[in-house]
Formats: structure tokens, C-alpha cells, sequence
């Protein structure tokens, strides 16, 4: 197949496009979707070619024109979105785009609204897992009920998609609160604090209520942004567990990462993204290839599960550099592709 | 099972707990004492045990032992 894949930032915050592209190049041709001319997964030569995409604010119209421009140039098979801004358009229209010949393995919008934060709960009961104790707030007044509700410091103030810091006050809570809001806008969430150390598992779904892979790490060191630099692989029964259950409920497809906080005792939810992380080449390195599994998933073909991978294995991100021509990036800014 | 079984312990006196992902450096008493405790022996037979192998009085090890007892509670390897 042809695969389109998005996500090609590869800097200190790295999104998972480059990753996913080494696992499947072997076996699929690939071109490369990207929003920005600056990132370096543009000018990496792992795609025949990269197509600029209107941000996802602009409508599926727009995604739909540009898509059947690219299919008509590049012979587009399918595509792996792999970051959270384009999925929703994404997975809202992929019926349309299947219609315009172009394969997707992606959750049904159902699913993708069930493991929104705000909603974790419901699921986590019906997985019977631990989410801890959140409330949605809009202002500072919301805040200072919780506080005056018997809730105590300290307390994790979150954005619905990205960060989370621990205020241990009102004082250090309004600041977050303010700092959040400003940059992800509304709601923020409060939310228990809860002990332990997190885990992560990446995981792909195979849409009939099968984990066909996954892979459980835990990070041992993050950047000052939180994204890991190096991990180790662990075997938590209890973390595979509840991503087994988390597909037999949901009939989850395609990729997924579960972040969770876990002590001895128990396995707190945290977050569950509806995509691979950009650590997933990780998997691939230890013999779990996920992304080609999702490929496998594209091409119908019925995949065995491939929970089993070698045990204290190192995870190590690193920085690279290269060097291209001015010209190919004002070809890409002018003209849209490359 | 005590998590202490599951400890995966090598020649440079690391233990790696493979289901947290957690790294402890052990010295090699405390290695000792850990393979001892896998062979299910009370804090008593421990000390006994250590007794037997170092010129070391029972109340020194009895402390000592008991030290580390309460080192891996913490760091939430024992009950």
C-alpha cells in the first residue's frame, strides 16, 4: 500500500508520524503529511514525497478537497493520523474518506468521546478500574468550591488534552488554573492526587474486541516538557489486563495508548490517548510492530495477538541533525508538497 | 506472591522490579538476606543464618536485618 502518515515534528517534542514511518516502510511505500514546512520529518528522505494539510479548524471540506488532490497525485492507499488535533476530523468522516477509497484504522466516534477526561469515569467503572476523583471547573469561584466542599491540597490541575501540574494551595491552584486556560482554554480539570508511578502501555485494537498488540514501559527519565528520553520495558498483568478489557468493551480499532498511575495495590487511570505514542518504535525495536499491525488491520488481514516481548529492554531518544536546501523548503512552503 | 520473589536480581547487585519498572541497588548483604527471604525465612532464621556466616553479634544483625525489613516496606517490596 501507499500510507500517508501525519505527525512528522521531530524535535524535543516529537510527534509520533516518524516513528510510525520507520516501522512501516519496510513493507509500504510512504508519504508524508505535515502542517508545518518547518518539521524536520519534511526533509528526513523517509517519504516519496510531503504534502502540506489545511489545520483541521478549516473543516472536513477542505481535508476532503486536499485529499483527493494528494490521491490523484500520489496514488494515497491509506493513512495513519497520529496526532490529537486532526483525529477528530478524522475519525467523524471516516466513512467519507473510506468512500474516496482511502483506508483507516481508527476508533468509532463513540469511542473516541468515551475516553475523553471528562468522561474517564463512567468508563473506568465499567472496566472497574480507579479514576481518580475529578471535577470539570471554568473559573476560579468553581475552584474554590471544591476547596470548600472538604477536597484537599494537594490537587493535580489539568487541561482536557494536554498538561498537569500539582498545586499544593489555592495560591499555586489559581496560577496553574490561569496558565492552562490561557494556552488549552476550558474546562480545566481537578483532579485527586494519587500515589504510585506511572506506566504507560501502547496497544493496537483490532476493532472486534481483540488486543493484537501491546507493549508496557515505564519511563525512567523525561525532558523538561515530560516527553520520555529513556524507558524500560515492563510486564504488568494487571496494566495488560485492563487493556484487554478495555477492548473486549469497546471494540476499540486501531492504536491506543493507556497512561496510568500504579503502586502494589492498584492501577489508577489517568489518561487514554486514541493514538500511538511517539515512543512506539520502542515495540517495533522489540519485535511488537504496531504500526504494521494497524496496516495489517487496513489490508483485512485476521492478526494473532503478540503480547510477549524481552524483558529489560532500553528505550533511548537521542538527538540527530541534517543538513538540506533552503530551496526545498520554499518549494514546500510555496507549492504545498515536496 | 511478595513482590520481593519477583525481583529480578544480577551479578552487579541490581534488583528490577519487571512490573513497575523500578531499579534497586542492593549491597551483597542485602542481595544475601533478599535470597534468603525468597527461601521464606522468618527474620529470625535471617539473623541465625547471617550469624553462622559473619563474626558479627546477634543484636548488630538483629538491627541490621531489621533495617532492611523496613527499607523494603518502604519502597513497598514487603508487607
Amino acid at each position: 500500500m501507499r500510507v500517508a502518515v501525519s505527525g512528522l515534528n521531530n524535535t524535543d517534542n516529537p510527534a509520533p508520524g516518524i516513528p510510525v514511518i520507520k516501522s512501516i516502510s519496510s513493507k509500504h511505500d510512504v508519504v508524508g503529511f505535515s502542517y508545518d514546512p518547518n518539521e524536520p520529518g519534511n526533509y528526513m528522505s523517509m517519504t516519496e514525497k510531503t504534502y502540506l494539510m489545511p489545520y483541521p479548524s478549516l473543516g472536513f471540506e477542505e481535508l476532503k478537497r486536499r485529499l483527493l488532490e494528494i490521491k490523484e497525485k500520489s496514488g494515497v492507499d491509506a493513512i495513519i493520523p497520529n496526532l490529537d488535533a486532526e483525529l477528530p476530523l478524522y475519525i467523524k468522516y471516516q466513512d467519507e474518506i473510506e468512500a474516496l477509497g482511502i483506508k483507516l484504522c481508527l476508533p468509532s466516534a463513540e469511542n473516541f468521546e468515551l475516553r475523553n477526561k471528562n468522561r474517564l469515569d463512567v468508563l473506568c467503572e465499567d472496566l472497574g478500574i480507579i479514576y481518580p476523583k475529578t471535577h470539570e471547573v471554568s473559573s476560579i469561584s468553581d475552584m474554590q468550591k471544591i476547596v470548600d466542599d472538604g477536597n484537599q491540597f494537594p490537587m493535580m490541575i489539568k487541561g482536557n488534552y494536554y498538561k498537569a501540574y500539582k498545586a499544593y494551595n489555592m495560591e499555586s491552584a489559581i496560577e496553574y488554573f490561569y496558565k492552562i486556560s490561557n494556552e488549552w482554554g476550558f474546562p480545566v480539570l481537578v483532579q485527586e492526587v494519587v500515589t504510585g508511578d506511572e506506566i504507560n502501555l501502547v496497544g493496537v485494537g483490532d476493532g472486534e474486541g481483540v488486543l493484537v498488540g501491546g507493549v508496557s514501559i515505564k519511563k525512567l527519565t523525561t525532558t523538561e516538557i515530560g516527553k520520555i528520553w529513556t524507558g524500560v520495558t515492563i510486564h504488568n498483568d494487571k496494566l495488560m489486563s485492563i487493556a484487554q478489557e478495555f477492548m473486549a468493551l469497546t471494540r476499540w480499532k486501531g492504536p491506543f495508548e493507556l497512561e496510568v498511575m500504579a503502586n502494589l495495590n492498584n492501577v489508577y487511570m489517568i489518561e487514554i490517548n486514541p493514538r500511538f505514542p511517539a515512543w512506539v518504535y520502542f515495540a517495533t525495536e522489540i519485535g511488537v510492530n504496531l504500526p504494521l499491525m494497524v496496516t495489517d488491520i487496513m489490508e483485512g488481514k485476521k492478526l494473532s495477538p503478540m503480547l510477549t516481548y524481552p524483558q529489560n529492554k532500553m528505550y533511548i531518544r537521542y538527538t540527530g541533525e541534517l543538513v538540506t536546501d533552503f530551496n526545498d523548503f520554499i518549494k514546500l512552503l510555496s507549492t504545498k508538497e515536496l | 506472591m511478595q513482590v520481593i520473589s519477583q525481583l529480578v536480581l544480577d551479578e552487579n547487585n541490581i534488583a528490577f522490579h519487571p512490573m513497575m519498572g523500578n531499579s534497586y541497588q542492593l549491597n551483597n548483604i542485602s542481595k544475601e538476606i533478599i535470597l534468603l527471604l525468597r527461601d521464606n525465612k522468618s527474620k529470625y532464621e535471617v539473623v541465625e543464618l547471617l550469624k553462622e556466616r559473619y563474626d558479627v553479634s546477634y543484636n548488630e544483625l538483629f538491627i541490621d536485618v531489621s533495617d532492611l525489613y523496613s527499607k523494603l516496606r518502604v519502597y513497598g517490596l514487603m508487607v
